[in-house]
């Protein structure tokens, strides 16, 4: 019987030990798939350089599987559906597989990691961060494609973009697709009827919220406390724009020492105790999520949310009769100056490892025209990032977006301001969560913007 | 079976005597006398037959899982491309320097502590209630106590998350509706009781089944005992306490144990559907951490490093509950 046991012991044994081996050795292997795979990325590059000029001479050579990844949000997916079947028409030897839906960044993430990306991937929404993509390398350099694309007037691509694509050590590894960006709404019927004052400064701003908040018995002011950082792009970003440019923007964005302990900022943050202290938030917000806050918003137990372009499209089921979207830049500015914009950008790129990288440059050469600009605009309610889009002339295109799109082209009423690159997760998490406690009135500006500088610091690190 | 099995160990012959005893009346083949005399080489391959297909479909979805949690928590990744760096103990240098990690402990022990309170103390009295009282209507009550445990986790988070509700639900409007304005609040939603708001959902939804493994224990305890109790004087409460608790006990302690096992590794479901975590990590549990780590903030290999946490405080708690819980088994 001990002699049974023994054995037994050593066929457990064996096994655990094969377990092991099979768990770690099987990680070895792909690592080691994943180097291989690195060097042929290079020749593979060259080689989808050298086509290039072939991919957009004629159509002729462009064929087999092209495999496009697409997030499908708030601004749905008839205009996808629309181009990837013209695209089709245009090249009919090229058999295009789509990659599309809500949860398609997680749906695609194992053939990301296991170095069989898509070969087109607009990057949007949840679990997708072009940050991410191209620190880990997963996207191609486009510096040298992105030269030759014009548009069908002849126009350069890149000198016809309303915001240029993000860099990366200068160079370019995604083309912004869609302009969104972040502004306050309003529901312009509930303030024509009733005679409240559509805000332009910081100023108006609190005494329109105190008015509402007076006359309709809400808190005026709504946002997902799920998500704080709808809050930090929404409202602080247009914020620190106006009170530092360019240069404020970027400090705070990559965490810059002294950046957001510096006076403008702290400014700022005193504006959002203000707010708290004043009782401008709902008092509900910090568990409301995305949908559960824009709905609060159409349901008028709030007057303003600061959200993207989406929203009109992405609550079109649930408007009520009567509601009118309004739009305006978040108004944080100090009085007689003008509002200010932070686009929010999402990019088309292609992959590093594309199996059929002329097909994916074709595509994306033929989806940035203007006639798809103001399709764009019709089907989402949202703008495309190409300058001279004449959106006034489809009857198909909401007001509220034929209004900003002039406001964000008239410099006198709007300022535009870039971040290098959207906020990094790891930053901009702990700072949202330090900003959660100020809106709900457990801290103050200054230990938020203490709490802030020591995320900053940790990033650094 | 237990019994003849247990003889095996002493000698092998008796075990198949007996069980060759048992396989009276059944088909000639089972009785066959070669099953006396059996070789170890068949023994061995019967064993074979039994353990290996279930020691390799617990190796491929459970010891490979585990040891690839281990090994990725000593790299650098991102979890969503295939670049990685070996990096040794940085992600635990970093657990150990995190504020937010000793919070996420804190928070998931209290859900342990409150649950393991709350669900046994009703399930037992639920328990007791609906198998010694008499009452006609046990097997409704039994149905909808076990109800909210076929709801999917999800769907209860969700249906809380509207009860919550601040302007809509119905905590709030209950309250209201009994003159208790000042104790309506933003529950979910304030730093302060968006935890003990977890509490309740919690032992909501995890009544039903402790309730039916206690039931099943009680109903199981000889009548007589009772009655013996009864006519020595003693009154209901004693009988709770020195006939039905102290049988019960092996029920309770497992019970105990699986609460602590499943709210280790699933409390994060619900925060994670009614408040993410939120606000101001006021709700993060150590499973809802590493999810947002993991897959929010793209540090996958710190991710894998707080599952390895998770798995050692697990196994810690438990063996301390069980040294807690050891009792002689009570047999009268």
């Amino acid at each position: 019987m001990k002699r049974m046991n023994g054995k037994l012991l050593l066929l457990f044994i064996a096994m655990f030990m094969l377990a092991f081996v099979v768990a770690c050795g099987g990680n070895g292997d792909t690592e080691e798939a994943g180097t291989d795979t690195d060097d042929t990325e290079d020749t593979e590059d060259t080689d989808g350089s050298s086509d290039d000029g072939g991919a957009s001479d004629g159509d002729g050579e462009i064929s087999g599987d092209l495999e496009i990844q697409y997030f499908v949000g708030g601004y749905g997916d008839s205009w996808w559906k629309e181009v990837i079947s013209d695209f089709q028409e245009e090249y009919p030897d090229v058999n295009i597989i789509e990659h599309a839906g809500p949860n398609i960044n997680e749906e695609m993430r194992s053939r990301w990691v296991a170095n069989d990306p898509p070969d087109v991937v607009y990057i949007d929404g949840a679990g997708s961060s072009e940050t991410q993509m191209v620190e880990d390398g997963q996207l191609m350099n486009l510096d040298e494609f992105v030269q030759d694309i014009e548009l069908e007037n002849g126009d350069a691509l890149l000198d016809s973009f309303i915001v240029e694509p993000a860099t990366y050590d200068g160079e370019i590894y995604s083309l912004p697709l869609v302009f969104d960006t972040w502004g306050t709404w309003y529901d312009r019927a509930l303030f024509e009827e009733k005679g409240y004052e559509v805000p332009t400064d910081f100023e108006s701003f609190m005494s329109s919220m105190e008015e509402i908040k007076e006359a309709e018995g809400i808190d005026p002011f709504v946002t997902s406390g799920q998500h704080p950082y709808y809050f930090l792009r929404g409202m602080l970003n247009p914020a620190f724009g106006a009170a530092g440019g360019d240069e404020l923007l970027a400090d705070v964005t990559t965490g810059a020492e002294g950046a957001w302990t510096s006076e403008p900022v702290v400014e700022i943050m005193e504006k959002v105790e203000r707010m708290a202290q004043e009782g401008m938030f709902d008092s509900g917000l910090g568990a409301l999520n995305h949908t559960q806050s824009q709905m609060n918003f159409l349901l008028h137990d709030n007057a303003f949310v600061p959200v993207g372009f989406w929203l009109p499209n992405e609550m079109a089921n649930d408007i009520p009769e009567g509601f009118e979207f309004g739009f305006i830049p978040s108004p944080m500015q100090d009085p007689g100056e003008p509002y200010a914009i932070v686009p929010d950008l999402r990019p088309l790129a292609i992959a590093e490892n594309a199996e059929n990288p002329e097909a994916a440059k074709a595509f994306v050469e033929f989806v940035f025209t203007r006639e798809y600009a103001l399709s764009f605009s019709e089907h989402t309610g949202a703008i495309m990032n190409l300058t001279d889009v004449d959106l006034s002339q489809s009857d198909d295109v909401p007001v509220y977006l034929t209004e900003a799109n002039e406001m964000i082209n008239d410099p006198e009423q709007v300022q535009i301001y870039h971040m290098p690159h959207p906020m990094s997760a790891d930053l901009e998490q702990p700072i949202g969560d330090a900003l959660m406690s100020l809106m709900l009135g457990n801290s103050t500006a200054e230990e938020f913007v203490e709490a802030a500088e020591a995320a900053a610091a940790n990033y650094r690190n | 079976m237990l019994r003849e099995y247990t003889g095996a160990d002493e000698n092998d012959s008796i075990r198949w005597t007996k069980v060759s005893e048992m396989m009276d009346g059944k088909p000639s083949f089972l009785r066959k006398s070669d099953w006396m005399v059996q070789s170890s080489k068949q023994k061995y391959i019967f064993l074979a037959f039994c353990l290996v297909p279930t020691f390799i479909m617990f190796c491929i979805f459970t010891l490979y899982p585990l040891f690839s949690g281990l090994y990725y928590s000593f790299f650098d990744w991102s979890g969503a491309s295939a670049n990685r760096e070996f990096v040794g103990f940085d992600n635990y240098v970093r657990l150990f320097n995190d504020a937010i990690i000793p919070r996420t402990i804190i928070h998931d022990y209290f859900l342990v502590a409150t649950k393991i309170i709350g669900i046994m103390i009703m399930a037992l009295f639920f328990a007791v209630a609906l198998t010694q009282l008499k009452i006609k209507e046990a097997p409704f009550y039994r149905i909808v106590f076990f109800f909210p445990n076929i709801m999917s986790v999800v769907v209860i988070g969700i249906l809380w998350t509207f009860i919550y509700n601040p302007s809509m639900g119905l905590v709030n409007s209950g309250l209201e509706f009994l003159g208790l304005e000042s104790l309506a609040r933003p529950w979910l939603g304030s730093e302060t009781w968006a935890l003990p708001s977890l509490v309740l959902p919690s032992i909501w939804a995890g009544i039903g089944l402790f309730l039916l493994m206690l039931m099943g224990g009680i109903s199981n305890i000889s009548k007589s005992y009772y009655e013996a109790a009864e006519i020595d004087g003693a009154t209901e409460w004693q009988q709770f306490w020195k006939v039905t608790l102290p049988l019960i006990w092996p029920q309770i302690k497992i019970s105990v144990l699986y609460i602590i096992i499943t709210t280790l590794n699933g409390s994060f479901i619900l925060v994670q559907v009614m408040t993410g975590g939120g606000p101001n990590n006021a709700t993060h549990v150590m499973g809802s951490y590493l999810y947002q780590q993991a897959f929010e903030q793209y540090n996958f290999g710190y991710g894998a490093t707080i599952g390895v946490m998770i798995l050692v405080l697990s196994l810690i708690t438990v063996l301390f509950f069980q040294f807690l819980m050891r009792r002689e088994k009570v047999e009268y």
